[in-house]
C-alpha cells in the first residue's frame, strides 16, 4: 500500500503523478493491477513510459520466490541453536533454543516463568559469550538471583577463580517497558541498532526475552474495541520479522487462564496469538510425591515443529 | 524512523485512515507535512499537526530521552541492576522468619500481595509496614513515608497509634544499649506525631475512585517523593460486588496492576495489596484460592498467603522471583506483628550479610 511518490522510480514525475491521482489510483498496488492502455487514454500518457514505470515498480515492490535448496542452505549457516541452561529444557526443545523463531513459556503464577528467563539470559551471556535484550514488563527481574544462577553456573565449569559474572551481568541489557507502545519502541531501537550494525554497544545478539506479553496486551483486549487485537497483530508480525531477518530467537512468556466452560487452564491471550509462537511449553508446579518433600516442576511441549506433542521433563530451578 | 504506522499510539480512527490513504512509516508522515496529511485524509489541520506531533514525539522521543539522563529511559545493564538492588534497602516487619523468607523485608519496587481469609491478620502487616516504612535508616530502616488507601474502612487509627507507640519504644531501647549519637539525633524525630503525620491516607468506597486515586497516584508521589510504601487494604473488595462484566474486570484489573508496577518503579517504592480468598469447587474438594481470578495471580511479583493451621497463623510465600517457597508461623500481639517465640540469640549471619545496619533487636523481643 505504498502511495506513489515522485522520485519512487525514474520517469515518475510530479505531474504523472497528479494525472494518475486525477483518476484514482494513488497506490502501487492500484498502478500495477490496472490496465495500463485505459490509463494512458484516460490519463493522456505515453503507453511506453506507462510500461517503464511498472516494471520498474514491480521490480522494487515484489517478493522474489526462493529455491528451497538455497533455503536449507541458508539456513544451515545462520540457524543457530542456544542452550537453555537447563538441559532437560534443552532436551525437551530438541537441543535449545533455535533462531528465527518465536518460543512461548506459558504457566500460571509462580510455575517459574521468570526463573527460566533468568536461567536462559545467564546462559547465553555466560556460556556463549553473546548479547541478550531481556524486556520486563512485570518487575520481576532481580538482579540477585541472576547473579546466583550465574554464580551457580560458573562452579559447574570451575572457573571459580577468575569469575567472569561481571562481564556477563553487562552483557545482559534490561530495558523496563510497561506499555506495549514501550515495548514497539524497544523493539523497532533494536531493529535500527542491529540494522545500523552498531557494534560496540550491543555487540553480537542473539537473543530477545520478553517477560511477559501477556501484561502488556491484556489490558487491550477485549471489550468492543478491536484495536487490542490490532496491536497485538503488530507485535506478533514485529517479532517474528526481526526473529527471521537478524537470526534472533525470540523467548516469550505467557500467562493462563482459566476456560470458562470447561474449568481447564488454557494460555491467554486467545487463538489469534496461539498462531504466534513455533514452539509453546507449558510450565506447571505439582505436589511431590510423599518422598521428595518439594513441589516439583514439570515442563510440558505443548506445541512444536520438530518434536512429538506432549514429551514431559522435569525442571530444576536451581 | 522506520517505525509503522500501526504501532503509533494514534487514535484507531486515524490510523484506518492513515492506511487506507497508503501510508507506511512514519517517515512518510514526518515528510508529508501537516497541510499534506490534512489534505490527503480530509482531517482538520490542527488534527493533522497535533497527530504529527506525537509522532514526532515517539521517533524522537528516544533520542531526546538519552540525551537527558538514566533516569527518564528505563534500559540498565544486569550490571547496574545489581547494585542497584544490593544498595536498595527493605522494610522490616518486625517479625524475623517472615523477613527471613522475604530475602530481607518487603522489596522496593515490587509488588506484594498478600492474601488470607477474614481475620488472618492483613490489614494487621499493613498497618505494620506503614510505621515501619518509616524507621530511620540508622535503626534498619528507611525512612520512608507511606500512603494507605483503604477500600473495605478497616484502618483503626488506635491500632496505629498502639504499633507506633511499640515501635519509637523499641528504638528507643536500641538507642540506649548501643548510645551512638545518630540514633538519639534520630530519635529526636521519630515520634508518635511524626509517624502518624507521614501516613497518608485515602479512602475509596467503589472501584471507579480506587481506579482514579491509582491514576492520580505518580503526580502525588512526585510531590511527595519520600512516600517509599503503597498500601492499598482490599484490592478485592471493590471488584468482587457489583460486577457483571467480567471480561470488564480484568481488563481494568490489569490495566491497574500496570500502573501501580510503574508507581512503583519510577518512585522506588513498595506496593502492598491485599486480596480476599474464594472457594473454588473441584472434582471432589473444594479449596480456598486468592480471589480475583487467574489473571490477577500475575499482576503481583512476590504472593503471600496467610492460613490457619488450628489456631496458629501461618504465612507462605507463594511466589517469589528470588526466594524459595516456605512456610513460617506468626503472631499478632498488642505491639502489632511479631514473631511466634523470641529467635535464638545467636546473630544470624544472612542478617548482617543483607544490611550491616540492622541491629540485633532479638535481645529486645522479649516485651
Amino acid at each position: 500500500m505504498v502511495v506513489l511518490r515522485a522520485g519512487l522510480c525514474p520517469g515518475l514525475t510530479e505531474e504523472m503523478i497528479q494525472l494518475l491521482r486525477a483518476n484514482g489510483i494513488r497506490t502501487v498496488v492500484d498502478f500495477v493491477s490496472s490496465d495500463l492502455e485505459d490509463v494512458a487514454q484516460k490519463c493522456s500518457l505515453s503507453y511506453k513510459a506507462l510500461v517503464a514505470v511498472r516494471r520498474v515498480l514491480l521490480a522494487q515492490f515484489s517478493a522474489f520466490p526462493a529455491n528451497g535448496a538455497d533455503l536449507y542452505e541458508e539456513l544451515k549457516s545462520s540457524t543457530a541453536i542456544l542452550p537453555t541452561g537447563s538441559p532437560s529444557l534443552d532436551r525437551l526443545l530438541d537441543s535449545g533454543l533455535y533462531t528465527g523463531e518465536v518460543t512461548e513459556l506459558m504457566g500460571a503464577p509462580g510455575s517459574g516463568k521468570t526463573q527460566v528467563c533468568l536461567g536462559i539470559a545467564a546462559s547465553v551471556s555466560l556460556g556463549l559469550k553473546q548479547h541478550v535484550l531481556f524486556l520486563d514488563s512485570t518487575g520481576g527481574f532481580t538482579a540477585s538471583r541472576l547473579y546466583q544462577m550465574l554464580q551457580a553456573q560458573t562452579e559447574d565449569e570451575e572457573e571459580q577463580a577468575s569469575f567472569p559474572g561481571v562481564e556477563a551481568l553487562q552483557r545482559i541489557q534490561v530495558v523496563r517497558v510497561f506499555d506495549i507502545y514501550e515495548v514497539l519502541r524497544a523493539l523497532q531501537d533494536l531493529r535500527d541498532r542491529l540494522s545500523q550494525q552498531v557494534v560496540s554497544s550491543t555487540g553480537p545478539l542473539k537473543i530477545v526475552v520478553i517477560d511477559s506479553v501477556s501484561a502488556v496486551i491484556y489490558p487491550l483486549l477485549g471489550g468492543r474495541q478491536s484495536e487490542g487485537l490490532a496491536i497485538m497483530m503488530q507485535l506478533s508480525r514485529e517479532l517474528k520479522t526481526l526473529a527471521r531477518e537478524f537470526s534472533l530467537a525470540v523467548v516469550v512468556t505467557n500467562q493462563v487462564t482459566r476456560d470458562s466452560s470447561t474449568g481447564l487452564l488454557k494460555p491467554a491471550l486467545g487463538r489469534s496469538w496461539s498462531f504466534v509462537p513455533s514452539t509453546r511449553v507449558l510450565l506447571e508446579s505439582r505436589e511431590a510425591t510423599w518422598g521428595k518433600g518439594l513441589t516439583q516442576r514439570v515442563a510440558s511441549l505443548a506445541k512444536s515443529p520438530r518434536q512429538p506433542t506432549g514429551l514431559q521433563v522435569e525442571l530444576d530451578i536451581g | 524512523m522506520q517505525r509503522e504506522v500501526g504501532s503509533l499510539p494514534l487514535a484507531p480512527a486515524l490510523r484506518a485512515r492513515l492506511a487506507a490513504a497508503g501510508f507506511q512509516t512514519a517517515q512518510e508522515l514526518l515528510e508529508t507535512g501537516p497541510c499534506g496529511l490534512s489534505k490527503e485524509i480530509g482531517i482538520s489541520k490542527e488534527e493533522a499537526l497535533e497527530a504529527l506531533q506525537v509522532v514526532r514525539q515517539e521517533c524522537h522521543g528516544d533520542a531526546a530521552r538519552t540525551a537527558e539522563g538514566l533516569g527518564a529511559t528505563r534500559k540498565f545493564t544486569a550490571l547496574e541492576l545489581l547494585e542497584e538492588e544490593q544498595a536498595q534497602g527493605f522494610i522490616i516487619t518486625f517479625c524475623s522468619a517472615l523477613d527471613n523468607i522475604l530475602g530481607g523485608g518487603v522489596q522496593l519496587t515490587k509488588i506484594t500481595e498478600i492474601c488470607g481469609a477474614p481475620g488472618v491478620g492483613k490489614t494487621q502487616l499493613c498497618l505494620q509496614l506503614a510505621v515501619d516504612v518509616q524507621i530511620p535508616e540508622c535503626f534498619g530502616g528507611v525512612a520512608g513515608e507511606a500512603v494507605f488507601i483503604d477500600t473495605e474502612g478497616s484502618f483503626m487509627i488506635d491500632r496505629v497509634v498502639d504499633i507506633a507507640a511499640a515501635c519509637v519504644q523499641h528504638c528507643q531501647l536500641i538507642a540506649e544499649a548501643q548510645q551512638e549519637e545518630d540514633h538519639l539525633k534520630a530519635l529526636e524525630t521519630f515520634s508518635l506525631e511524626s509517624i502518624l503525620s507521614h501516613i497518608y491516607y485515602f479512602r475509596c468506597c467503589d472501584y471507579i475512585e480506587l481506579l482514579a486515586q491509582v491514576y492520580l497516584l505518580p503526580e502525588f508521589l512526585s510531590e511527595h517523593s519520600k512516600v517509599r510504601l503503597v498500601v492499598i487494604d482490599g484490592i478485592a473488595f471493590p471488584f468482587r460486588h457489583d460486577f457483571e462484566d467480567l471480561s470488564l474486570r480484568t481488563r481494568l484489573l490489569n490495566g491497574l496492576a500496570q500502573q501501580l508496577i510503574i508507581a512503583a518503579n519510577d518512585h522506588k517504592s513498595a506496593v502492598v495489596l491485599t486480596n480476599q480468598m474464594t472457594t473454588r469447587i473441584g472434582q471432589s474438594q473444594s479449596t480456598l484460592v486468592p480471589a480475583l481470578g487467574e489473571s490477577w495471580g500475575h499482576a503481583a511479583t512476590v504472593r503471600l498467603v496467610f492460613h490457619w493451621d488450628n489456631s496458629q497463623r501461618l504465612a507462605t510465600l507463594y511466589k517469589s522471583p528470588s526466594q524459595k517457597e516456605a512456610t513460617i508461623p506468626y503472631h499478632i500481639t498488642p505491639h502489632g506483628f511479631r514473631d511466634v517465640q523470641p529467635p535464638a540469640v545467636t546473630q544470624g549471619a544472612e542478617g548482617t550479610e543483607m544490611n550491616p545496619r540492622k541491629r540485633p533487636r532479638r535481645e529486645e523481643e522479649k516485651q
